[in-house]
């Protein structure tokens, strides 16, 4: 089934992010399905060119997800130059670079002078001109490219389901962990705040304020409640619904927690130095926004997948 | 901006010489028989799914009575079906696997209903054009 998870993983990457679980199961089922009877016929196991064959008449995964796409867009001008199938993965690409260019817009600036309106606006319009043009080429050839293709040669499983930890899940323990640790040292060195020991030894240090101190507290005991979590999820020793459900709590709380922290607490350090005070407070501040936002999205996600596998009973995540 | 409007000019001209010049040389037969066969699988699906079905069986029902249709296309017609109201599904577990069943919706039998004395009645219509072709 190597050959299948890796198949539908490819989909899947492809896929809308709100309907991939749902797609992937049933993709995952029909394609089951299909396999099974196969073996019924043959009175014997799939070897791994059969499972292939079969992946390969199924289609290739950007044609596939291509096909899933909400609404059938492509690009036209006059007539047709991308088609449906090409035209979610050439929205990407375009997204990612002009993403790129605009960022580099931003900043470069500072580091040359500001040129004419046409130098800023003459690498956006050849950016999507090449790209464009470079995809028109692809749709005009898919059949020759995208047929193609080898369900053996798709990228391995990055995920591997019930494999125990992998450098994914490895990796966000161990940031957690250390996050934990930063968190509860910050109160007792705060000049760890600013990730430099140089200034914990001016003469003007950064103190926190007495709130802060118990909400540290507060965020540090979730914390480790979720790396707790993470832990048994890193094993895969908690069911997939229990671990989210708990996450959810924990999410909650720490949610709760950054809520309090923006409204009712704003002033989170003091210093000798009214304009330090007011940089490290800003800093703190927009540290706790995006730590809100990101948590409420989490929420957020948590709760729709919930719900949504409660009214379709859908399958846990499988891959 | 002289050489942004020509990248801009260059590029849609590019393209379009691209998409006539490279075209994939398909037979007329091939083209009409894509256009033909594509209205009459929605029909052919919906007239399927009176009866409950997963993807898979659903294909190998429509395949049994002489419609082969490719995995590609019928997952995601499914699915649009859905969205505009013309089928409901739910999940549910058989042979100890999870399945997506479709089956019509009320307005789904309606539209078929509908959609099939049109398919009848162009159906008449091509007879007569066709048999008076032939005296």
């Amino acid at each position: 089934m190597n050959l299948l998870n890796r198949y539908l993983q490819a989909v899947g990457r492809l896929l809308p992010k709100a309907r991939r679980e749902d797609i992937i199961a049933e993709l995952r089922a029909n394609i089951l399905s299909q396999m099974e009877d196969r073996e019924e016929a043959l009175a014997r196991p799939l070897t791994d060119d059969e499972q292939a064959a079969i992946l390969q008449h199924h289609g290739n995964p950007t044609v596939i997800a291509g096909r899933y796409s909400e609404r059938n867009l492509g690009l036209a001008f006059g007539v047709q130059l991308i088609g449906p199938e090409l035209f979610p993965i050439y929205k990407r690409v375009l997204l990612l670079n002009l993403t790129i260019m605009g960022i580099l817009a931003i900043v470069s600036p500072f580091i040359v002078p500001a040129g004419t309106f046409e130098s800023f606006l003459s690498p956006f319009v050849i950016q999507i001109s090449v790209i464009t043009l470079i995809f028109v080429i692809l749709d005009r050839n898919k059949r020759t490219v995208l047929d193609k293709w080898d369900p053996r040669k798709l990228p391995t499983l990055q995920d591997p389901p019930e494999d125990g930890p992998n450098a994914r899940s490895v990796f966000n323990f161990v940031t957690l962990a250390v996050g934990i640790v930063w968190l509860a040292v910050l109160p007792e060195s705060p000049h760890l705040f600013l990730w430099t020991s140089d200034l914990g030894n001016l003469s003007l240090p950064v103190k926190p304020m007495p709130q802060w101190i118990a909400f540290n507290w507060a965020i540090v005991t979730v914390a480790s409640a979720q790396l707790v979590l993470q832990f048994f999820r890193l094993f895969r020793w908690l069911p997939t619904r229990k671990a989210r459900m708990v996450d959810l709590a924990l999410k909650s709380v720490g949610l709760i927690i950054g809520v309090l922290l923006l409204f009712k607490f704003p002033t989170y350090v003091s210093s000798e130095s009214a304009d330090l005070a007011r940089w490290a407070n800003l800093t703190v501040l927009i540290c706790v926004i995006v730590a809100v936002a990101i948590t409420l999205f989490g929420v957020g996600k948590l709760v729709f997948s919930l719900l949504r596998e409660r009214h379709q009973m859908l399958p846990a995540r499988q891959y | 901006m002289y050489l942004t409007t020509h990248t801009v000019c260059y590029t849609v001209y590019i393209a379009q010489y691209v998409s006539h010049g490279t075209r994939v040389n398909e037979s007329p037969f091939e083209n009409l028989k894509l256009e033909l066969r594509r209205g009459c699988l929605v029909l052919a699906v919906l007239a399927q799914l009176r009866v409950e079905h997963y993807g898979y069986t659903l294909r190998k029902a429509l395949a049994d009575d002489g419609l082969e249709i490719e995995e590609s296309t019928l997952y995601p017609l499914l699915r649009r079906l859905e969205t505009q109201g013309l089928l409901v599904s739910e999940w549910r577990e058989e042979d100890k696997r999870n399945k997506r069943f479709y089956r019509l919706s009320k307005d789904g039998k309606m539209i078929l209903k509908q959609l099939l004395e049109e398919w009848r009645g162009m159906g008449e219509s091509l007879d007569r054009i066709l048999g008076e072709a032939k005296v």
